[in-house]
């Protein structure tokens, strides 16, 4: 009357029983010994003709793979171990069958086996026979096997027991195309059963099937596959849900095996693909709502299938694509299958022509829109899972614009199109000041770079009208480092931006180098530290470089344009932008100075240049910089001098008094004024465009300042050099030739000396003394009769009574070497004979 | 020939062949916690239900209990026509006084009979008919037992 509970109850779920791994050895070290011993028995009962016995014995092996008890790794073994055996008895039947010694009802017979694991093996292993020996039998009976396998629904044991049928049925699978339409159509199916068609028929002139069978075959084999691997998953306690992951992941390529079949089909075409294989395969895989099997058989099916169909078939693809559950990760499909396709044309295009002509396989179809179907498929995709993490989304961007490069080169719209939809979809999830280094941040940067190294022409960007938008949804140090990136590519491929159009947007795209941003880091211009901003900036004054015209009026323009982006950058970085755009203006006046002939209003033009370079130097003394500032209008100075228009000396001596100014206002340190009053010193006595008004003024006013230096040595060497000014120096009185003071040269020269005897370090006075005596032996050699023999010696003597005096260190070893050096010139020039004659060495 | 004849079975549809378990039943007594000292010491379990059988009111649920509800569970069951599997032992010789160790408050006994509770109860809850009796519903899902309830069966709320 009562049920007993626990008996023979139904449980809500199927237990999972397979035990801990150390008796799992036992078990299957069990179950193959009963294996061995009874395919041992079988294999005995058949050499004697017993099949009856064989049969049974060989179903007793085979209710070895009924347990529950093993994992499916040692279930694997097991199963090897026993289909292995199986194909003794196999062999033994064809080897029957073929000798005519047919045994009637046996795919009848092996049905009674009593368990239903056995049954169905050996309703395989005979159905085997049958095709092989009477192809005429196989579809119907394939049809048999594949439908009666239904009846073990137990995953593990339903899925080995469907790749037995798999392997099995491999070598006998029908690949003809069907017959011709308007033929015969394939008989129906018998009214009777199949056994029994089996052993009436008699005539060899029936159909065996076709390719189409196959198909229907292995579809329905993998249906009932799939359904058992996913069915794995609600096997047992939630708890084992990662330990039956890991499982299913092992059996994966038991499901696989179906689709490896399925390409090995030589009869299946384009049409029968994209008809009735692929759907198929994608309704189960969609159906299945299982995102292992789903990530599994998407990238399966791209693995096994070739490119062509890929191709023929991409929309049906995508759109599975779009339904797959969000667990499921659909950009590695996606991105398997473009870079699959990308690789594909590119074949297509590296081997042109390898079959004469060679518009065969290998190229796109000329009215497949290969981009476009994916560009419009992602976008869906991208639309259907609102859940997808952002870098994904962006990742699977940088595959389109990969695709886009590869197979449309030319079509830089596509290009902008991705980046034009990358925004859109940044803007929907309003994501801003993305980071570099998160991982959207990384997939965008990659993103930013691939039109750079792709083109390596950064002009190119200017066709896409996306990029910069797209590089203001970075973070400061993101846009930042794509601006170094620009950079340095603009600088290997020597990109040299021509118009201000051009340079404009190019100047957009760096501008975090160029002037400060809202979102930078306090201090350092927003770099790490100092260095680190300098050598940003050293890079930015490389690429500066660039921006140059052939023509000069555009040069002008660009220069203009150039020096208002930089004029924003702040202190800090004008020191490094301005001087390359004042540099390329000096050469600027100098080309215009060459075009004299073929353009009349050149002078004017060269004095806007100056007018303008003036400005900008000006910028930089208000930076509150001086040494910069000052050698850039000495080397104005020098660039106006040699270039003859109306009005230069004028510019000239604005430009030297600027230099003047900034030494007497703004250079308070002695080393630096000593620096900067030789080269404002060396700068004059290049000039020779003044006038006399002109020059005398500058020219006292360099002795002046050199006599009025701080410290008496750096005097005396100032206005030693001082005296070059009245001797080499040139004016337009003098008709640029050297003016040879010789009154003046000895005036600075004596009050070098005097200066010098008045430092009260006796090492200094000497040093000094052995300078001004070299400035003395080379005027006397360039023939300035003030300076005699007679000064020299008065000199030399001087020297020899302070020299043994000084105390012994390794700077007097220095003045002694110096004072050597000097006697060792006059005594070669002494023996050359001239003016050094008289000059006493010794005393 | 007959034994053989292929049957005509209808085609199963796609939802059918993937969809989830319609049975889903999952029971663990889990987290035992020892209360009290001297006579008043006890021990509880926390019992966890996961479903997705209509019969069950609520799909997920966890309460404590102790040994004494089983009994009490396993008490009411009985009183029905259906034959109940047994509790684990109720271990009268670890509760004698004088013992050396723990007795029933033992970490390797509580774990064992943990275990036994949990077999237990999975057994009754997946019982088609025990599966309707309120008792057993009050004693998985009800915060505290109402001893004094009717007996009865739950009605199936689909």
């Amino acid at each position: 009357m009562g049920d007993v509970v626990g008996g023979n109850m139904r449980q809500p779920t199927a237990p999972q029983i397979s035990s801990p791994p150390d008796e799992q050895d036992k078990l299957l070290d069990e179950a193959l010994g009963i294996v061995k011993m009874q395919a041992f028995q079988m294999k005995r009962c058949l050499d004697k003709g017993r099949l009856m016995d064989g049969l049974k014995h060989a179903s007793t092996m085979l209710g070895e793979l009924r347990t529950s008890m093993l994992s499916p790794k040692s279930y694997y073994e097991l199963y090897m171990a026993v289909t292995d055996e199986l194909r003794h008895l196999e062999i033994y039947l064809v080897d029957e069958f073929q000798k005519g010694r047919q045994v009637s009802d046996l795919y009848e017979l092996v049905q009674y086996a009593g368990n239903i694991v056995p049954r169905l093996y050996l309703l395989i292993t005979v159905g085997l026979v049958y095709i092989k020996t009477k192809p005429v039998l196989c579809r119907d009976v394939l049809k048999d096997m594949v439908e009666m396998c239904r009846g073990v629904q137990h995953p593990l044991r339903g899925l080995f027991l469907r790749n037995y049928l798999l392997q099995c049925t491999r070598n006998v699978l029908p690949d003809i195309p069907d017959l011709v339409e308007g033929a015969d159509p394939p008989p129906p199916p018998p009214p009777t059963t199949l056994a029994t068609q089996i052993t009436t028929s008699g005539e060899e002139d029936g159909f065996g099937g076709s390719v189409q069978d196959s198909i229907d075959f292995v579809l329905m084999n993998f249906a009932e596959m799939n359904k058992l691997w996913v069915r794995m998953q609600h096997q047992g306690h939630s708890r084992d849900k990662e330990r039956r992951e890991k499982e299913r992941q092992d059996l994966r390529i038991l499901v696989g095996t179906n689709l490896v079949r399925l390409s090995q089909l030589e009869c299946i075409d384009l049409e029968r693909y994209t008809r009735g294989v692929l759907p198929s395969l994608l309704e189960q895989v969609v159906s299945c709502r299982d995102a292992i099997a789903q990530e599994y058989l998407m990238e399966c099916i791209i693995q096994v299938f070739p490119d062509e169909f890929h191709l023929t078939a991409l929309d049906s693809f995508l759109k599975a694509c779009a339904e797959l559950q969000p667990a499921v990760n659909v950009k590695n499909i996606i991105i398997a299958l473009i870079d699959r396709l990308a690789a594909y044309t590119q074949r297509g295009k590296d081997e042109p022509g390898a079959n004469n002509g060679g518009t065969g396989g290998t190229t796109l179809p000329e009215d497949l829109q290969l981009f476009s179907i994916f560009s419009k498929q992602v976008a869906l995709i991208i639309m259907s899972k609102p859940d997808m993490p952002s870098e994904d989304i962006v990742s699977l961007q940088v595959s389109l614009i990969n695709l886009a490069n590869k197979c449309y080169p030319d079509h830089v719209d596509y290009v902008d199109d991705v980046l034009g939809k990358t925004c859109e979809i940044f803007n929907k999830f309003d994501l801003e000041k993305i980071s570099g280094s998160s991982p959207v941040g990384r997939e965008l940067l990659l993103l930013l770079k691939i039109p750079v190294d792709n083109y390596d022409n950064v002009l190119t960007l200017l066709k896409l009208e996306h990029y910069g938008n797209l590089l203001d949804f970075m973070d400061y140090e993101g846009r930042k480092s794509i601006a170094v990136y620009l950079i340095n590519n603009a600088l290997e491929n020597e990109t040299r931006i021509g118009t201000s159009e051009q340079i404009d947007f190019m100047l957009g795209l760096i501008n975090p180098l160029i002037q400060d941003q809202a979102d930078a880091p306090d201090g350092n211009g927003g770099s790490a530290d100092a260095e680190e901003f300098a050598e940003e900036q050293s890079l930015l004054g490389r690429f500066l470089h660039l921006l140059s015209s052939e023509d000069a009026d555009e040069q002008y323009i660009i220069l203009n344009t150039a020096r208002r982006h930089l004029g924003t950058g702040g202190v800090k970085r004008i020191p490094f932008t301005l001087p390359p755009i004042i540099f390329a203006a000096y050469q600027l006046a100098f080309k215009y100075a060459e075009m004299k002939e073929e353009d009349d209003k050149w002078e004017k033009k060269c004095g806007k240049i100056f007018q303008f370079c003036h400005g900008t130097i000006v910028a930089l003394t208000k930076a509150e910089l001086a040494e910069l500032p000052l050698r850039l209008f000495l080397q104005g100075a020098l660039a106006i001098a040699q270039i003859p228009f109306e009005n230069r000396e004028t510019v000239a001596y604005e430009y030297m008094s600027q230099a003047f100014s900034l030494y007497e206002d703004e250079i308070s340190d002695s080393k630096a004024q000593l620096a900067a009053i030789t080269l404002i010193i060396a700068t004059l006595e290049q000039i020779g465009c003044f006038g006399e008004e002109n020059h005398e003024p500058l020219a006292t006013n360099c002795a002046l300042a050199a006599s009025k230096l701080l410290k008496k040595p750096d005097q005396a060497r100032g206005v030693g050099i001082c005296a070059h000014l009245f001797w080499s120096g040139k004016n337009v009185a003098s008709n640029g030739l050297p003016i040879r003071d010789g009154k003046r040269v000895l005036e600075c020269l004596k009050k070098g000396v005097r200066i010098g005897s008045q430092c009260m370090d006796t090492l200094v006075q000497v040093q000094l003394l052995v300078e001004l005596l070299n400035h003395y032996v080379y005027f006397l050699e360039k023939g300035n009769e003030e300076i005699t023999a007679a000064l020299l010696n008065q000199l030399l003597a001087k020297i020899r009574t302070e020299l043994p005096n000084l105390e012994v260190n390794e700077e007097r070893e220095q003045i002694h070497k110096h004072f050597d050096n000097t006697k060792e010139h006059i005594k070669v020039g002494q023996a050359n004979g001239g003016v050094l004659v008289e000059v006493q060495l010794e005393e | 020939m007959e034994a053989t004849k292929r049957l005509n079975v209808k085609k199963q549809t796609l939802d059918d062949a993937y969809a989830a378990p319609a049975n889903f039943l999952e029971i663990d007594v889990i987290n035992p916690i020892t209360h009290g000292i001297g006579n008043k010491r006890y021990t509880d379990y926390e019992v966890r239900l996961r479903t997705n059988l209509p019969v069950f009111r609520i799909k997920e649920s966890s309460v404590r209990r102790r040994y004494s509800d089983f009994e009490w569970l396993r008490g009411e069951l009985e009183r029905g026509v259906i034959v109940v599997p047994p509790l684990p032992s109720k271990a009268w010789k670890r509760q004698l006084p004088f013992r050396q160790d723990e007795g029933i408050f033992d970490e390797d006994f509580i774990e064992d009979r943990r275990k036994g509770l949990e077999i237990f109860v999975n057994k009754i809850a997946g019982h088609p008919l025990a599966q309707n009796e309120k008792c057993l519903h009050m004693f998985l899902q009800d915060p505290v037992i109402d001893k004094n309830y009717v007996p009865g069966k739950m009605r199936n709320v689909q």
